[in-house]
């Protein structure tokens, strides 16, 4: 052991590597373009009703942060996990129908000058 | 349905808005001056092993950086929520701006002028996405004043590019960044969006 245990400080981070919880996956299962602003929720549906002792801890945090629309950013944030396991995990509850993606607008479609107004009235308004 | 898309209609509509610029020019510090919530931070402190990548010359005390996604959210009434995303500044992180760009509003690229040339390359990527921004150029204490025109030639900036002067640090003056922003995306659909680039002479 070299000396001064560094590997041991409370701020040396995570023990298990990022992508251990997802199994060692890195590319998520279900075609979904999970952008960092694509905003998701949970279905209501049970997740894998065919064994659901297949969901992690970590799929059982994202479905109890899923009650409400949500960034895929911020739940990533609040589940402090990196973004790319997130989507991960979040592709393994969309394909099993527990979380679904919420359509914002459709695709390619630039924010209009509607809302742009409004981002710029709320700016003005803090 | 099929492809895990709900009818369901969305409570808000999530935009993006990218603070750029260089290593320490401060986008962390105007991140959290303006947002609901503090931004998520992922940095790591510089050891020895990054002095050698990570320039610190002029940039004081910091001894950490930022190394992924640092945002923060501002709730602008019931249905739209902005988000400030702050892009990592190193070029070797660059892999990631195309990814963070995709379907941003604009940019507010950050300069330093002790450190102009850190931003260079957030100021080419951007013109080259034509992504409306701005320049803003964060009054350190410490550093020296120097004149909008000189920085906007040192920067070869087109004449509707705006530039201004910020305080990251200070609420009022970060909005005021931002409402520029806005104003320049809005100005750019209305009419003088259709203009065609002209070559600079």
């Amino acid at each position: 052991m070299p000396p001064g245990d560094k590997w041991r400080r409370r701020d040396s981070g995570p023990v298990v590597r990022p992508y251990a919880v997802t199994g060692g996956r890195t590319e998520p299962a279900a075609d979904e373009m999970l952008d960092l602003l694509t905003v998701v929720v949970g279905t209501g549906q049970p997740a894998a009703a065919d064994d659901p002792a297949r969901l992690t801890p970590e799929h059982r945090k994202i479905l109890s942060l899923c009650g409400q629309q949500i960034t895929v950013a911020d739940l990533a944030a609040d589940i402090a996990l990196p973004l790319g396991v997130v989507r991960v995990l979040l592709a393994d509850l969309i394909l099993q129908g527990a979380i679904t993606v919420v359509r914002q607008r459709p695709a390619g479609q630039r924010t209009g000058n509607d809302v742009l107004q409004e981002i710029l009235n709320g700016l003005r308004a803090l | 349905m099929g492809s895990g898309h709900s009818d369901t209609a969305a409570a808000f509509t999530a935009h993006k808005i990218l603070i750029a610029g260089g290593f320490g020019s401060g986008k962390t510090t105007l991140v959290g001056a303006i947002s609901e919530v503090r931004p998520l931070r992922t940095e790591e402190t510089l050891t020895t092993a990054s002095v050698g990548l990570d320039d610190l010359s002029g940039i004081g005390t910091k001894t950490t950086t930022t190394v992924a996604l640092d945002f923060g959210r501002i709730t602008i009434g019931s249905r739209v929520v902005l988000y400030l995303f702050g892009l990592p500044g190193q070029e070797r992180f660059s892999f990631m701006w195309d990814e963070l760009s995709y379907g941003a509003l604009g940019v507010v690229i950050l300069a330093d002028v002790r450190r102009l040339s850190d931003c260079f390359p957030s100021v080419n990527y951007f013109e080259r996405q034509r992504l409306p921004f701005v320049v803003a150029i964060n009054c350190f204490d410490d550093a020296p004043r120097y004149d909008t025109e000189e920085v906007r030639l040192a920067l070869d900036l087109d004449s509707d590019v705006p530039l201004v002067l910020c305080d990251a640090r200070d609420l009022s003056s970060v909005k005021q960044v931002l409402i520029t922003l806005v104003e320049t995306i809005a100005a750019r659909r209305s009419g003088v969006a259709s203009r065609t680039v002209t070559p600079r002479t």
